[in-house]
């Protein structure tokens, strides 16, 4: 096998899909660019850029047509928080299978971020149970970048915390990025950034390691009307590649995008 | 693998921060100058100095990165990586900075015993990395920590540095090796004060990831 089919194999290993698998799809890659003559790299682009791709398509045409009924990402059951005293929600119910979005939406103060930090596994909940798929991302409403570093030392970093050399956690990132009509400056520091590109960034950071499974905390703060359109466009794009996605949002006209909302202040 | 790419980046952070990067790099040679006449306290007031700016700068790092840190653990990274990384950097910058002043003070001063001199001020770098650490980790805020971290430096300048108070500062290492250095006093003062310089490292190391692998930690959610 070619050095490209190894990368390209051991990428699809490292996004899931077994072993066998991966190494069929390697070989029947490598006859496709055999057969029109061409190097793969040239016919396909970047091993790892093309394993994504690949995946994304053979994910959407096994999910059927009539709505999402992919395997349940996340599991909420009974779960409740209280800080000392105070109940900031209790009994909380909610399943969301792989293509499919969810909204979770309630009035300020009612505990939204809260409860999607404990679906992320950040903050432990008082009471109840909490199951989800192991690749997760998160994405919070603010913070979660360094002000001092560049988008691309942030691929980096990000990339590596996940397991991915330098330049390919680089090229994944601006590949993301690009989807969100974003090139990131080469010099430009994070902090230099406008809201709306910060959380840009942040989108892409929560997505760069593959997830299943995608927490978006009012992910379009800053946006302008394009690129808050783009976001929806990603959104399906995600959802018709099979990934679940959780996004707290207080924009009633949101919801048109999603499949179920939950109405945390609706438990008070 | 991951651990050498935090410390890179944060290297490169503290790198492109460069007001508080020539304070921190000049913070030691104050305390040098002000006791430029006398060989053994100009080494001892510098390794403190040495000490304080590395400490504090570490504790900035840590502080700086709290919104990053949980996001990198969700990616992949242990809690090892991401906080040795920093400590690494800091480490690294610190010995770095030792070397200068040691330099500077091999020079300046014609010390009798380089190699204990370059000694004190290495150990006290490489302790004040997870000391930097260790504060960030308890106090969590910024000024808190600083100030913290002044009265660390305060009791050990002016605590008598045979009794029992010094000893606990975590510092005092640097002035038994410095006694040594300077004084030409028996060995039993260098290995006191490597002992002492090892320990404290070991706790300060120690209480850093142990709070953090608290902090930081991951529920094992089952799969659904």
């Amino acid at each position: 096998m070619t050095a490209w089919g190894v990368r390209f194999e051991d990428e699809l290993r490292r996004l899931g899909v077994q072993p066998g698998r991966a190494r069929q799809l390697a070989d029947e890659t490598a006859q496709q660019a055999a057969e029109c003559d061409a190097a793969p790299d040239s016919l396909f682009g970047p091993a790892h850029l093309y394993a994504r791709h690949l995946l994304s398509e053979l994910t959407t045409r096994t999910l059927p047509l009539n709505g999402p009924s992919g395997p349940v990402r996340l599991r909420l059951t009974g779960v409740g928080k209280r800080y000392r005293r105070r109940t900031v929600f209790d009994g909380v119910d909610l399943t969301v299978r792989g293509g499919e979005v969810a909204a979770i939406v309630g009035a300020n103060g009612c505990g939204k971020s809260t409860l999607l930090r404990i679906c992320a596994g950040l903050t432990r909940p008082s009471s109840g149970r909490v199951q989800r798929t192991r690749r997760v991302g998160f994405v919070p409403q603010d913070a979660g970048t360094a002000g001092w570093l560049t988008a691309d030392e942030h691929f980096t970093l990000f990339g590596a915390a996940a397991g991915m050399a330098p330049r390919r956690a680089r090229s994944t990132g601006e590949h993301l990025a690009a989807r969100l009509a974003w090139r990131p400056g080469r010099k430009q520091l994070t902090q230099h950034l406008s809201g709306g590109t910060r959380q840009k960034l942040n989108l892409v950071l929560g997505e760069l390691h593959s997830p299943d499974l995608l927490l978006l905390d009012e992910p379009y703060q800053g946006f302008d009307q394009g690129t808050y359109l783009d976001f929806w466009h990603q959104v399906r794009a995600w959802r018709e590649a099979g990934r679940a996605v959780v996004v707290v949002t207080h924009l009633l006209h949101d919801l048109q995008h999603v499949d179920q909302v939950f109405d945390l202040g609706a438990l008070r | 693998m991951t651990a050498l790419v935090v410390a890179a980046l944060s290297a490169r952070e503290v790198g492109r921060r460069r007001t508080a990067l020539v304070l921190v790099i000049s913070l030691p040679l104050w305390f040098y100058l002000v006791r430029r006449d006398l060989t053994g306290q100009s080494l001892r007031m510098l390794t403190l100095g040495i000490g304080w700016a590395v400490s504090t700068l570490t504790l900035f790092v840590v502080n700086a990165s709290r919104g990053v840190d949980p996001r990198l653990r969700l990616s992949g990274a242990s809690t090892a990586a991401v906080i040795g990384g920093r400590l690494l950097a800091t480490t690294a910058g610190g010995v770095a900075l030792a070397a200068a002043y040691w330099l500077l003070a091999a020079v300046d001063q014609g010390l009798d015993r380089p190699a204990a001199a370059a000694l004190m001020m290495a150990l006290t770098a490489a302790v004040a990395a997870p000391l930097g650490g260790l504060v960030a980790a308890v106090l969590p805020r910024e000024l808190e920590g600083a100030l913290a971290l002044l009265s660390i430096c305060a009791v050990q300048m002016l605590a008598d540095p045979a009794g029992l108070v010094a000893k606990l500062m975590p510092f005092w290492s640097g002035r038994e090796i410095g006694t040594y250095a300077v004084d030409a006093t028996g060995p039993e003062y260098l290995w006191r004060g490597l002992a002492h310089g090892v320990l404290t490292w070991l706790i300060c190391a120690g209480g850093t990831w142990s709070i953090f692998a608290w902090r930081l930690r991951l529920p094992r959610c089952p799969e659904p």
